[in-house]
């Protein structure tokens, strides 16, 4: 029923702008007078005008039909002699009856719920049909309102744009408060779980092994069970494998990120970089779904062998496989970056200093690259949250066990690894081992951002330098 | 009549397919003042840029030709450039210190030619270069600042002292003044003619005011020629070519 509202309004909405557009014309030859817009803002007045206020209306109608359709079939049903005892079996009772209303439901069948089913029956249909005749006033009101003003000549214009200028303002507030949304929900789930698990033992603890704390009832722990949760959600293992992971990977990432971008920037003829940026940046669009599983299955195993040739025990998951497959993930934003920020370094620096005699190499060490360094910082910054982030390499070839330590050769885990263990297969939504992955994504989401605000702040600090 | 140190022959610079300069040939005179003027293209940077090889920067950039300086072809392919430009230092359009401070902008061409060993020998390096260029007074307390941080005017003086620093023979200048304002362009001038006694300098200029006031010579290119060269009095007073006199009385460029 929606989408054929939605059809018709927009059918409606595009008439009416051919519509005001021959209306406002014809108007200003028969009347001579000038317009105080063209004729083509009218017809878009009359859209905004048409399909707006309808398409709201239907929104926010869409919105608390099933809310209150639900509460007053609840409350029929209840009348009628339905017991129910909380929150729970009212649901039940409701999604039966919706259930026999849409011919889905094969239990038996109480005179309750057939009396609730007509009643539902019936209220669907008066709720629909109150729907498209208020929509429909909605639209002739508005339109005829519309009209009205395009008659009167009014400021079509600024009106528009008023209305635009809205519209947009919109768009923002959405993407700001699903950011906010996202944020509460992290935040309220980590809350739940710093209720059972104290913040001190979760940050400072050095031991992760959640699975230990598959308790059914957060609030019925017993003292034994508590010990033993209290020690099994240590942050320090992941922390240090995150951070590990992601040293390996800028220590492959940065310098031949950089080195790459310098030559892009520096030497390389227009021709060869024509050529051959666009075969560095396929590196980046390379799904990190497939680095993993070249990282599990050819690095890691060839990394065990060459080890056993060299009479060193490595484990077939390990840190060094994931951080260099990271590393070369990474290497695209590196260079890319680093590229753009030593060709925004003005021309004229490295004319001053050729001009004294310096070579192209001492240019670049001690003009070039000095000046583009806060840039450069950014983009290893950018780089770096880019590597704390990565999960499915990780998944793939460090392993998943929660190792502490620093040897390349063991496998180790991540953060975001973590989450994705916790959360796949079935979940108890109370368990302290679920809500530990929204602790965790706090922790990732506040790392992150701590990064990114440094980032930007040294990409702004470049930026002033020259202007 | 003075020594003449840099003369080119039939020089031809060529821009890919497109010639900027036809058969220039030109003297410069030991510690002189030359002034290159002609309207905007006409090949004034180019030629100057030949004389410290800058043209080397640019992929599409040939030279035919000799220039000659103290009777040695500079642009011979196999001229080392860094101790070319060590004797030719160049002073640009707009002001471009490093952004390093003050200190490190002037002790960056004698370190990188080895000069200055020591640190108080590089600090000497330093106030010299800064002395001569009319800057020392005003920067002395504060040498550790960033370069950028001063003015239009100071910088550009910045940037003489920057070219002096490596203890050049020639300087050459590309519009140093078109920057500036009027106060910061007497500097530069006056400064120009007190560093005369020690370098000898070419500078390309748009203001035929500056061209007398500061020059010796002067030359009138124009679409890649050489059209007149002579004394700065005779080119301005009594020029022998008509495309000199138009150029000079405004009537065209």
């Amino acid at each position: 029923m929606n989408i054929v509202l939605i059809f018709l309004i927009t059918i409606f909405s595009v008439s009416l702008f051919f519509y005001g557009k021959s209306k406002t014309k014809t108007i200003s030859i028969k009347d001579n007078i000038k317009l105080n817009a063209l004729p083509k803002f009218y017809g878009y007045y009359l859209v905004l005008w048409c399909s707006i206020p309808a398409l709201v209306f239907l929104l926010i109608w869409s919105l608390f039909e099933p809310v209150i359709i639900k509460s007053i079939i609840i409350e029929t049903a209840a009348n009628q002699g339905a017991i129910f005892s909380d929150k729970n079996e009212a649901n039940l009772i409701y999604e039966k009856i919706k259930a026999i209303h849409l011919g889905t439901y094969f239990g038996d069948i109480d005179s309750i719920l057939k009396e609730s089913a007509l009643a539902y029956a019936k209220f669907i249909n008066l709720f629909t049909n109150s729907k498209v005749v208020l929509i429909f006033g909605i639209i002739i009101a508005s339109v005829i309102y519309s009209l009205k003003k395009i008659k009167n000549n009014n400021k079509a214009r600024d009106d528009v744009e008023v209305i635009l200028k809205g519209l947009l303002f919109v768009s923002s507030l959405i993407a700001i408060l699903t950011t906010l949304g996202i944020i509460f929900s992290l935040l309220f789930e980590s809350i739940k779980f710093f209720s059972v698990i104290n913040i001190f033992d979760y940050l400072f603890g050095t031991n992760w092994s959640p699975q230990r704390a598959f308790v059914r009832d957060a609030s019925s722990i017993t003292a034994a069970e508590f010990e033993e949760l209290k020690d099994a959600f240590g942050f320090i293992p992941l922390i240090a494998g995150t951070s590990f992971i992601a040293f390996i990977a800028m220590l492959v990432a940065v310098p031949i990120g950089l080195f790459s971008g310098i030559y892009m920037a520096e030497y390389a003829s227009i021709k060869v970089r024509r050529i051959s940026k666009p075969i560095i940046e396929i590196l980046a669009g390379i799904p990190t779904v497939v680095y993993g599983f070249f990282a599990a299955l050819t690095v890691g195993p060839f990394f065990r062998q060459v080890g056993e040739n060299l009479g060193l025990t490595v484990s077939s998951e390990s840190a060094l496989a994931a951080g260099l497959i990271m590393g070369i993930m990474i290497i695209p934003y590196v260079s890319s970056l680093s590229d753009d920020v030593i060709n925004s370094v003005p021309q004229s620096l490295r004319d001053g200093s050729y001009a004294v005699g310096a070579t192209k190499s001492e240019t670049i060490k001690q003009v070039v690259i000095p000046a583009a360094l806060p840039g450069i910082i950014g983009s290893v910054l950018l780089a770096v949250s880019r590597a704390i982030g990565e999960t499915m390499i990780v998944v793939m070839a460090a392993g998943l066990a929660a190792n502490l330590t620093i040897n390349p050769l063991e496998s180790t885990t991540t953060i975001t690894t973590q989450i994705v263990m916790i959360l796949v297969g079935d979940q108890e939504f109370d368990s302290p081992k679920t809500q530990s992955a929204f602790a965790l994504g706090l922790t990732l989401f506040i790392a992150t951002l701590i990064l990114n605000y440094i980032a930007q702040r040294a990409v702004k600090k470049y930026r002033e330098k020259y202007d | 009549m003075s020594n003449v140190k840099i003369k080119s022959k039939n020089l031809n610079v060529y821009y890919g397919d497109k010639q900027a300069l036809f058969d220039v040939n030109l003297d410069l005179n030991e510690k002189e003042v030359t002034a290159l003027i002609g309207p905007s293209g006409c090949g004034k940077s180019t030629f100057i840029r030949c004389i410290n090889r800058m043209n080397d920067v640019i992929d599409i950039c040939k030279v035919t030709g000799n220039i000659e300086m103290d009777g040695i072809n500079i642009n011979d392919k196999d001229l080392d450039v860094v101790s070319l430009r060590e004797r030719v230092g160049m002073v640009f359009q707009k002001p471009n210190p490093f952004p390093k401070s003050i200190y490190d902008n002037i002790s960056y061409g004698p370190k990188i030619h080895g000069k200055g060993e020591t640190k108080s020998e590089l600090d000497q390096i330093v106030e010299n270069s800064l002395k001569k260029s009319a800057l020392w007074e005003e920067v002395k307390d504060r040498l550790d600042e960033p370069g950028t941080s001063l003015s239009g005017g100071q910088q550009q003086r910045l940037c003489i002292a920057r070219a002096i620093s490596v203890n050049p023979e020639v300087i050459l200048m590309d519009e140093p003044c078109s920057a500036l304002d009027p106060i910061a362009t007497a500097k530069i001038e006056e400064l120009i003619d007190e560093l005369k006694k020690t370098y000898t300098i070419v500078i390309v200029t748009h203001s035929m005011a500056q061209a007398v006031r500061v020059s010796q010579k002067t030359g009138f290119f124009h679409l890649g020629k050489l059209i007149e060269v002579g004394k700065t009095e005779k080119i301005f007073k009594n020029p022998d070519n008509k495309m000199t006199q138009d150029y000079i009385t405004g009537r065209f460029g």
